[in-house]
């Protein structure tokens, strides 16, 4: 409908995906895309690093160090592919992303907390689960 | 060439469903040769079938609620009268019958009476209260309306075509898998719900970004009306929560359909995680049920006391606590699975604090009762009786809520109270309030009086009567679904119960009765103002039926209730507000992109059943070539002229001119003079200046559809992440994963997003060529992507690692396979978008579909980061 056009289109609301670069759109907007390109690449390659087995990094932290390498590069690509800010442009954006990790948290977290004590509680000896896979 | 499908598909050998199906088969045969006799067939296509008007789809969703609930209640009476009779005996429903009924009844009650009525309402109700035109994405809304329907079309050809599914309307394994169901039944419901699922969320999609985009000027967030605030809060649970559905079902189809071993009860597969995933939608879904009941009844209670509601904020914090607590719960419903006492305990705790705020609703609404002068009109009897049978049902909840207590009372007769209680005594009676409260609005005369009042004292004295004694049976020990018991001390307790239903019964007849009466008195019950029960929100501003376009001039909100204020200032001056300046409008022009998506839903969904792959594949082709041509055209949007508008809407003033100079008895005259400090306010549009633009509506709403598919991801994630060690014997991660090709993957789908990234700056500048050579090279890269990972796929299951070998296998074919179709469907689609960007050029229209394409090519890459880490760093780390 016209009337959408014009109106509430100020500045308090951005589409997601849109960058705000001031004047000098081109040029700043490739600068965001390659820096988001250089990073990624290099959380990137630090994740296989660590997966590789260096002996920089003490064995059984391994996992906690991919999550937060993971993490990292999420974040990289929120902010510079997608353009999801914490600008006062975006609170409607980040707020839904803040909504949808909520939920993608709880039932990761959740299902991984349940099914473990149910697997710990259910434990049959002999491993009755696999009772069709015997030969 | 017909795969499953043969004559033995036909129940002849069964009467009852055989002689129901043969008499359904002549009522339609009949009603479709009367439409043609009356030559209705082009009214029907041009104003209904093709519709996208929100108001209509509206009506059509409670339509479609009300005739399923005949259907799913005739289950319901079914099994009363058996139950009733089965002392010792088989009754008069085989076995495997009554299973088909029970399964059946729950699944139709739930998704397509429940489900409709409640999209319904908020499909008519939630733009007239905004105060705009129309919902965000029309045409999707049409198609969520004609899904939905493809999918009952489904379930009611199981009547007669095969068979239903046996298993409970969850369709638990390992009892529901090809091992122990190998008929179609379980397929029916699974394609059946797979489709009215994806229906469902691109509603709850269009309606978050629709409430949160598409607002009337001054409708600021606290001045929406509280029906907005919990169809905002539904909404936002469908997004979450249907995913999770469609991921558990989807392994489920995984399992049936190509060997997976996600819950079979070998190979490492394990049936309790279907049971926790399948709540964690489940859970959400009862609340995106009553949420929006306690909307309606919010609107009835304030409008019948003729008070503002009590509590607004309170209302609106308990909306949206609930709206996050109910994710937090979903364990109750399997407590004696056999879980820890820490598990048990938090879950049963989480439970009774979601009574909290459901608590603070309904005193929320006694003190909106408080002092005011209550009219007792049929919704406000239906909103009362909600009142007493929703607190008794929410302290037997809070009973189920303590684990000892549901140790005792899981899966008895108690349990199937408990729920019918809040679901009947909630959701349904909402429904029926807020049916009899906007039939005026919908249609322009309101509903018989005398024949509402008989149908509700029936429904609720037979709710009473039905529902009470399944109490004392399940503590008498009687489990649910039980085809015949041996019992003699149940079955006086059935008996009544079955006398209960039949007088449910009658207050359906008296609810046909009501339509028919109304319609034939229609003269007399007319709405002429168009604000028949004295309405405080927008939607009574306008006519009943109101115009396409719902407002000829959208209402400039200065207050919580919009239009309250504006009636009493127009009471008080007696006479209309000053004649707007009219512009010209473009709404959205009808489409039948949904009805003919939906045709090939139908024929897809029912090749799939009987494995007939060549109708499959033309009915994919089809659905996918509608959305292009879709994509395709030029005009989406008709204009209406100024004068056109002007004429219309003198119409309206002229009606309303007996209401403001208070001739109309149903209105309440003003009382006292008003406060002069309010016509300062008049001028305060508290910061909002109405709708968005086209480009944040669009980008918003995709971003939103986005994080279901993020949540979807989640399913197959947590899916993996507690079957990776379930490699039965066969190999594990560390033996089969190599890294070297994954870097390479990974090279590619990075290097492609930057890519599309280049892309969407050419086209910022509008630059033809660099445009389309930069998603060219996303495209190539893509492609890299997926033949890598499609070889790899192929070399593990040469080497007998395919996905039947073991649960591990299983789940990491599904997720990695997932993430995989998503970049298929991403190269299909940015196809089509090369091809429009060359053939149409940078148009605005086309542009806000390469912003969506951007978000969903570079989301991608984010699911990626977590795969590669989760799956393939993780498992071959030392």
């Amino acid at each position: 409908m016209s009337e959408y056009q014009q109106g509430a289109d100020t500045a308090a609301d951005a589409a997601p995906g849109d960058q705000d670069t001031g004047g000098e759109r081109i040029a700043a907007e490739i600068r965001n895309y390659l820096i988001g390109l250089v990073l990624a690449a290099g959380f990137t390659v630090a994740s296989f690093w660590v997966a590789s087995g260096t002996s920089l990094i003490y064995v059984p932290g391994v996992p906690m160090a991919l999550a937060a390498l993971a993490i990292g590069q999420m974040g990289v690509h929120l902010v510079f592919f997608l353009h999801i800010t914490t600008g006062s442009d975006n609170t409607n954006n980040a707020l839904a992303l803040a909504f949808g990790v909520l939920i993608v948290g709880i039932v990761i977290a959740g299902s991984l907390w349940i099914m473990y004590h149910l697997n710990m509680n259910m434990m049959i000896p002999g491993d009755m689960m696999n009772v069709r896979a015997a030969p | 060439m017909f795969g499953k499908l043969a004559w033995s598909a036909i129940p002849f050998d069964q009467p009852i469903p055989l002689i129901t199906s043969i008499i359904l088969i002549i009522i339609i045969l009949g009603l479709l040769a009367w439409i043609t006799l009356r030559g209705h067939w082009q009214y029907l296509w041009r104003e209904w079938f093709t519709s996208v008007d929100h108001k209509r789809i509206g009506i059509m969703y409670c339509v479609l609620a009300l005739i399923m609930l005949i259907r799913g209640f005739s289950d319901a009476i079914m099994m009363r009268a058996q139950q009733a009779i089965a002392l010792h005996s088989q009754g008069y429903l085989p076995a495997e019958h009554f299973d088909q009924i029970f399964s059946a009844h729950g699944t139709i009650m739930i998704f397509f009476v429940a489900m409709p009525f409640v999209i319904g309402l908020m499909n008519f109700v939630v733009p007239l209260q905004l105060g705009v035109r129309d919902v965000a994405f029309p045409t999707f809304n049409s198609s969520s309306l004609w899904l939905t329907a493809s999918a009952v079309l489904l379930v009611n050809i199981s009547l007669f075509v095969g068979e239903f599914a046996q298993t409970g309307w969850l369709v638990y394994p390992p009892l529901s898998e090809l091992a122990f169901s190998p008929g179609v039944g379980v397929d029916y419901y699974l394609w059946a719900i797979q489709i009215s699922g994806i229906g469902t969320l691109l509603t709850g999609v269009n309606f978050v970004t629709t409430i949160l985009k598409i607002r009337a000027p001054g409708m600021t967030l606290m001045r929406m009306p509280i029906f907005c605030w919990t169809a905002l809060a539904a909404s936002l649970l469908i997004v979450a929560a249907f995913p999770i559905l469609t991921a558990t079902l989807g392994m489920l189809l995984l399992d049936r359909y190509l060997g997976f071993h996600f819950f079979t009860a070998g190979f490492g597969g394990n049936p309790m995680m279907y049971i926790n995933l399948i709540w964690a939608w489940g859970h959400p879904e009862v609340y995106i049920l009553i949420l929006p009941a306690f909307g309606v009844f919010s609107e009835v209670f304030s409008t019948f006391s003729g008070k503002p509601l009590f509590g607004y904020r309170s209302m609106v914090i308990a909306t949206m606590a609930i709206c996050i607590l109910s994710f937090m719960v979903w364990l109750h419903h399997f407590f004696t699975m056999g879980a820890g006492a820490d598990v048990n305990g938090f879950f049963g705790i989480m439970t009774m604090i979601i009574a909290v705020p459901t608590g603070v609703k309904i005193f929320n609404w006694l003190f909106t009762m408080w002092g005011g002068r209550i009219r007792f009109q049929v919704p406000m009897l239906w909103s009362l009786a909600f009142v007493v049978t929703f607190v008794i049902g929410g302290m037997t909840g809070v009973l189920l809520a303590v684990p000892p207590a549901d140790f005792v009372l899981h899966n008895s007769l108690f349990l199937v109270a408990h729920f019918h209680n809040v679901v009947i005594g909630g959701v349904l009676f909402g429904a029926f309030a807020g049916y009899t409260y906007w039939f005026p609005k919908a249609f322009g005369f309101k509903l018989d009086e005398r024949s509402g009042k008989a149908a509700f004292w029936f429904w609720v004295v037979g709710f009473y009567v039905a529902f009470m004694p399944l109490y004392v049976l399940g503590l008498k020990g009687m489990t649910r679904r039980m085809q015949h018991y041996d019992v003699a001390d149940w079955q006086p307790w059935l008996v009544v119960a079955a006398c209960g239903a039949a007088l449910i019964l009658c207050g359906i007849v008296c609810q046909v009765a009501q339509l028919v009466i109304s319609i034939r008195h229609r003269a007399e019950l007319r709405d002429r103002t168009g604000d028949p029960w004295d309405g405080r929100t927008l939607e009574w501003i306008t006519s009943s039926p109101p115009p396409p376009f719902n407002f000829a001039v959208m209402p400039r909100v200065t207050g919580g209730e919009a239009y309250w204020d504006i009636k009493q200032v127009a009471l008080e001056n007696r006479r209309l507000t000053e004649l707007p300046d009219y512009t010209p409008i473009e709404m959205p022009r009808n489409s039948p992109t949904g009805f003919v998506v939906a045709f090939f839903a139908v024929l897809t969904g029912f090749a799939l059943i009987w494995h007939i792959w060549w109708i499959v594949i033309i009915g994919l082709l089809g659905a996918f070539g509608t959305f292009v041509v879709f994509a395709w055209r030029d005009h989406s949007e008709y204009l209406l002229s100024a004068r056109e508008l002007a004429r219309i809407d003198a119409e309206r003033r002229q009606a309303r001119i007996a209401l403001v100079e208070g001739r109309e008895p149903a209105i309440t005259p003003v009382k006292a003079a008003r406060d002069p400090s309010a016509s300062a306010a008049r001028a305060d549009d508290g910061g909002h200046k109405g709708p968005a633009s086209k480009r944040i509506i669009t980008g918003y709403g995709f971003w939103i559809f986005l994080l279901s598919d993020f949540i979807l991801f989640s399913g197959f994630y947590a899916a993996y992440a507690v079957l990776s060690h379930s490699s039965a014997g066969g190999p594990t991660a560390k033996s089969l994963f190599d890294l070297k090709t994954m870097a390479i993957e990974t090279a590619c789908l990075l290097l492609s997003s930057f890519a599309c990234g280049m892309a969407t700056v050419a086209s910022h500048v509008r630059n033809m060529r660099w445009t389309q050579i930069s998603y060219f090279i996303t495209g190539a890269l893509g492609l890299a992507f997926l033949s890598i990972e499609l070889s790899e796929f192929a070399r593990m299951i040469a080497a007998g690692a395919g996905p039947g070998r073991s649960a591990f296998l299983s789940a990491f074919f599904a997720l990695v396979g997932l993430h995989g179709l998503h970049v298929s469907i991403g190269l299909l689609w940015l196809g089509t978008m090369i091809a429009q960007i060359w053939a149409k050029g940078f148009r605005a229209d086309i542009m806000r579909r390469a912003l969506c394409f951007g978000l969903f090519w570079h989301a991608l890459d984010i699911i990626w980061v977590g795969i590669f880490t989760n799956v393939y760093l993780l498992g071959t780390s030392p």
